[in-house]
């Protein structure tokens, strides 16, 4: 682990102490040894001196005894002092100090030449080392002779050492009280940037209710007696007045920091609550998490509405039934509502922030892209009717584009909305081919009215011409086919009044599966002759509704023979019933094995005169006739091809009829 | 300053603190002698009584000593005796050649030991005489007279200064007061010094009054303020310092110092620094008969010469 700034900072002041207390050591232990050398040496020079001064006398006295016993009292004073000797000008010993005998080498090894000046040598005697004084006795600068003077080094040596080991303890002494005073002097300081430190983490982490500056013995509201709690000041424990902005004192100058800072130097207050650099840190810390503080709580409050408003505008656009999508001027998509996301057939998460080549296909994409290129240049909305193939079949859209303007000269993006007019359009088609049905249900309706009465006069005429020519005859024959023509003819007539509803109804109650048997009865016989067979599959109950049941009739006679001709030979027809709606409508339904209607096709077999039949195989009225009875009772007819409800079936069509039990 | 610089620096500084160690001389002190002093042969000592410390005995005389060996040829060395007594024991013991000393002395040694007195000085004062004088310390008022000394405390140099002691003795006694007459006579203590002592003693208000000999005051006048010494009276001048040689001197030799001595010549620049340091101007042949004033003086003071 790295050391924390406590560690570097007392690292950093101990080695430092160490150093400058090795040095010094090292420095001033030289300096040291060599002034206490020097000490010794000048004492052992001032002692010779002072010896050499009071020698003078007994010297010149020629008092031995003197001499010995100065010298002697010299050499016990001084513990130090190994000997001492004089010798005269002719280097004869005149007084020594050495118990048995003087050693002979010493006189030679530090001569004197006359009055000069004293000379110093080191001896090494063996035993150990001997700082030699040899100092001249002189009257007047007359050289009486010399005194010598040994003074032990090995004795000064160990006043050095001591010296030495004084000046160590001292050192490390000094070193350990610095580091203490040091460490007194840091801990405050490491404390109070531990707590800054602490604050800071406890900010990151979101909480801005931080108190890092410390409390204060006396606040600006004790030392100004203000009383006025309506201050942000006042009993505000935690911040300095002068971080705070609107506060009441007289000299307070209005604004932020900045601004009040300079009257605040002057304030009482100020003077005697500002600390020190540390302090100040702490309190500027302080200030400015509560500024944080409030601003973050501006900004949450922002943060807020702007979402409230976000979730009310998607909720409104979503409950819009139109798509609405909002592109960037780059053409990616950043909004987009629910009805959008539903004819996509995608989650808005898929879709915002794609393009148009990422949506649609190739083609469309292309399409589109162009499209917002020219609305985004021009600045020209567009409006179209599209025509899409989604997952639920193909859709009609109107789609309305327009580019959102900005204040710069670029557009900012495009809004797109669109409708699904799908339904708009199915009920137009319904409209018109209710319309179209309605005026050729009128025009048949006017030429049947128009054709009935000379028709039925020509086969009244041509009945009677039968009675009248010879039934062998030729004439006889071709009265007969005109008479067969005119029956043909009055039958469609018939129908036309029929499909135009213009024939009286007869409303009864009556059974369906009654009405179904009455028909298939006559067309059984006939079918099986070309080897169709009839299946019925009818509700357990009787199934009575109110109606006109010959018209009712007309539909399964034109039902079962649709279904017969599709078949041609071979094959089934299947008729089956039920109830609905709880009872309220009867379901019939006619499932051929026939060829089929193309998909294209059934959306037209309801129109008049139209048939797939070849010439002289149908008037194209039979299902016209019966869309025109149904819908006279109040009910619905559907055409399926294939069959909806038999899935065995590949081929076939299926027709199923929905009446009311009770058509008014 | 980058780590490395610092380094280097505290290197620097530790490395300036390192020294070479001292040189030593062997020296072996296991080889022994026993010293004997043995004196020169054919040595003729000369000694200076001893009224000032050796120091000041020797720096008066050794110019003079050295100006007589190389004069005479002889080897002649001055000695230096502690005191007045053992001066004279020493003349007697033949330990000392030439005795220069106060003619009291002299006459002491003349009679004792049958010194003889060969030539005298002419004082600083250009005069062949000297005298002693009476001091007290300036703001001493009790003594104004000589007549004010008696019931006083009294330091005298020593029982056989002439200057002082013996001179103020008789002056005194000519002033008719007896040693009886003060408080306390006392002489300064100890060897040599003994004429400063006494002006250091009344310097210092050990004792009321102090006799010294005339021109001691000189002496001291670098070490204390002399002008605190008030001289209250001075006697009558007397024959003033005499050179005596022993019995044993022989002839010839006497004849080379005294000619020596009496060439001395202050007009002469070499001869003059000699006698300039010796505290005299001149010396003159004298005689024995020189100095019967000083006999007389001794005996009217009831001295005993042979004590
Ligand atoms: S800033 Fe002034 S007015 Fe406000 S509480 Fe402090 S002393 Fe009172």
């Amino acid at each position: 682990m790295k050391p924390g700034f406590r560690e570097k900072l007392l690292m950093g002041f101990f080695g430092l102490l160490l150093v400058q207390g090795l040095v010094i050591f090292l420095w001033f232990s030289h300096a040291m040894k060599a002034s206490v050398l020097d000490e010794i040496k000048n004492r052992g020079v001032s002692t010779g001196t002072s010896l050499a001064v009071g020698l003078v006398e007994p010297m010149l006295a020629m008092d031995y005894l003197r001499m010995k016993v100065l010298m002697d009292e010299t050499t016990r004073l001084g513990n130090d002092i190994f000997y001492t000797f004089v010798l005269d000008p002719d280097q004869n010993i005149l007084a020594h100090t050495f118990n048995s005998g003087f050693p002979v080498e010493l006189k030679r090894v530090n001569p004197l030449n006359g009055a000069g000046p004293s000379s110093l040598k080191l001896l090494d005697t063996g035993r150990q080392m001997v700082y030699d004084y040899a100092i001249p006795i002189t009257v007047n600068n007359d050289f009486l002779g010399t005194l010598r003077l040994g003074l032990s080094q090995t004795r000064a040596e160990k006043v050095v050492n001591q010296v030495l080991v004084s000046t160590i303890i001292i050192i490390l002494l000094a070193i350990f009280l610095a580091g203490l005073v040091g460490t007194l002097l840091v801990n405050p300081l490491i404390r109070s940037v531990k707590k800054l430190h602490d604050s800071s983490e406890q900010a990151l982490k979101g909480n801005l209710d931080v108190h890092t500056a410390p409390t204060l013995d006396r606040n600006c509201w004790d030392i100004m007696a203000c009383n006025r709690e309506e201050c942000p000041a006042y009993k505000n424990y935690h911040h300095r007045c002068w971080y705070l902005a609107g506060t009441l004192c007289p000299t307070c100058v209005e604004g932020e920091y900045a601004k009040k800072i300079q009257s605040c130097q002057h304030c009482r207050v100020y003077r005697k609550c500002s600390g020190d650099e540390i302090q100040s840190l702490a309190e500027s810390f302080d200030a400015m998490t509560l500024s944080l503080r409030g601003n973050l709580s501006d900004l949450k409050a922002a943060e807020k509405i702007l979402n409230e408003q976000k979730a009310r505008l998607q909720t409104i656009l979503d409950a819009i039934p139109d798509f609405i999508s909002l592109q960037d001027q780059d053409g990616r998509y950043v909004s987009v509502n629910k009805a959008f996301c539903q004819i996509l057939g995608k989650p808005r998460n898929e879709i915002i922030g794609r393009f148009n080549q990422d949506l649609f296909p190739p083609d469309a994409a292309a399409l589109y892209n162009e499209e917002d290129r020219r609305i985004l240049s021009t600045g020209t909305p567009l409006e179209k009717e599209n025509q899409i193939k989604g997952p639920n079949g193909i859709k009609w859209l109107h789609v309305v584009k327009i580019s959102v303007s900005q204040k710069t000269d670029r557009p900012k993006g495009l809004v797109c909305s669109g409708r699904d007019i799908s339904m708009l359009k199915a009920v137009q088609d319904q409209l018109t081919h209710a319309q179209k049905m309605e005026s050729v249900g009128s025009l048949a309706a006017g030429v049947a009215h128009e054709i009935n009465t000379p028709l039925g006069i020509i086969l009244g005429y041509g009945q009677l011409l039968l009675e009248d020519v010879n039934s062998e005859g030729q004439v006889y024959k071709d009265v007969e086919v005109i008479v067969k023509q005119t029956k043909i003819c009055s039958k469609i007539v018939k129908d036309l009044l029929s499909f135009s509803r213009s024939n009286k109804s007869v409303v009864t109650d009556f059974d369906v599966h009654g009405a179904l048997e009455e028909v298939i009865a006559v067309v059984e016989h006939t079918f099986s002759l070309n080897h169709v067979s009839i299946h019925r599959g009818f509700h357990g109950a009787p199934l009575s509704m109110k109606g006109d049941k010959e018209k009712i009739k007309q539909v399964f006679i034109n039902l079962l023979n649709n279904a017969f001709d599709a078949i041609d030979t071979h094959g089934k027809i299947y008729v089956t019933t039920g109830s609905v709606k709880s009872g309220r409508e009867i379901r019939i339904s006619f499932i051929d094995t026939g060829c089929g209607i193309k998909k294209d096709n059934l959306v037209k077999i309801f129109e008049p005169f139209y048939t797939t039949k070849g010439p002289d195989k149908g008037t194209g009225l039979g299902l016209s006739v019966t869309f025109g009875i149904i819908k006279e009772h109040r009910g619905r007819i559907k055409a399926y091809s294939p069959p909806k409800t038999d899935k065995t079936l590949a081929r076939g069509t299926q027709f199923v009829v929905f009446l009311p039990t009770d058509s008014n | 300053m980058d780590l490395r610089t610092f380094f280097l620096l505290c290197m620097a500084l530790i490395l300036a603190g390192c020294d070479d160690n001292e040189h030593a001389i062997s020296v072996d002190l296991s080889r022994t002698e026993q010293v004997i002093f043995r004196e020169t042969p054919d040595v003729i000592t000369y000694a200076y009584l001893p009224q000032y410390s050796h120091r000041v005995s020797y720096t008066r005389h050794q110019a003079l000593v050295r100006y007589l060996r190389k004069e005479t040829g002889l080897n002649i060395r001055q000695i230096f005796p502690d005191n007045f007594d053992q001066h004279m024991k020493m003349v007697g013991d033949n330990k000392i050649h030439i005795s220069f000393s106060n003619p009291f002395i002299y006459v002491k040694i003349a009679r004792r030991y049958g010194a003889h007195a060969f030539a005298r000085i002419v004082e600083a004062t250009k005069k062949e005489t000297f005298r002693g004088q009476v001091i007290t310390r300036t703001d001493n008022t009790a003594i104004q007279t000589l007549g004010d000394c008696r019931g006083k405390t009294w330091i005298a140099v020593d029982p056989t200064s002439a200057g002082g002691y013996l001179f103020p003795l008789g002056h005194f006694f000519s002033h008719g007061i007896t040693k009886a007459d003060f408080k306390e006579i006392a002489f300064a203590p100890g060897p040599g010094g003994k004429q400063e002592k006494v002006i250091l003693s009344v310097f210092a208000g050990k004792y009321d009054l102090g006799t010294i000999r005339e021109g001691a005051l000189d002496v001291v006048a670098g070490k204390i303020d002399v002008a605190k010494i008030r001289i209250v009276s001075r006697t009558p001048t007397y024959p003033g310092w005499v050179y005596a040689a022993v019995k044993t001197l022989d002839n010839k030799s006497l004849d080379k110092i005294r000619t020596a001595l009496v060439k001395l010549d202050f007009n002469q620049k070499d001869h003059r620094e000699i006698l300039e340091a010796a505290n005299f101007v001149n010396v003159i042949p004298a005689m024995d008969a020189d100095f019967d004033s000083v006999r007389q003086l001794t005996g009217r003071l009831g001295m005993e010469m042979d004590q």
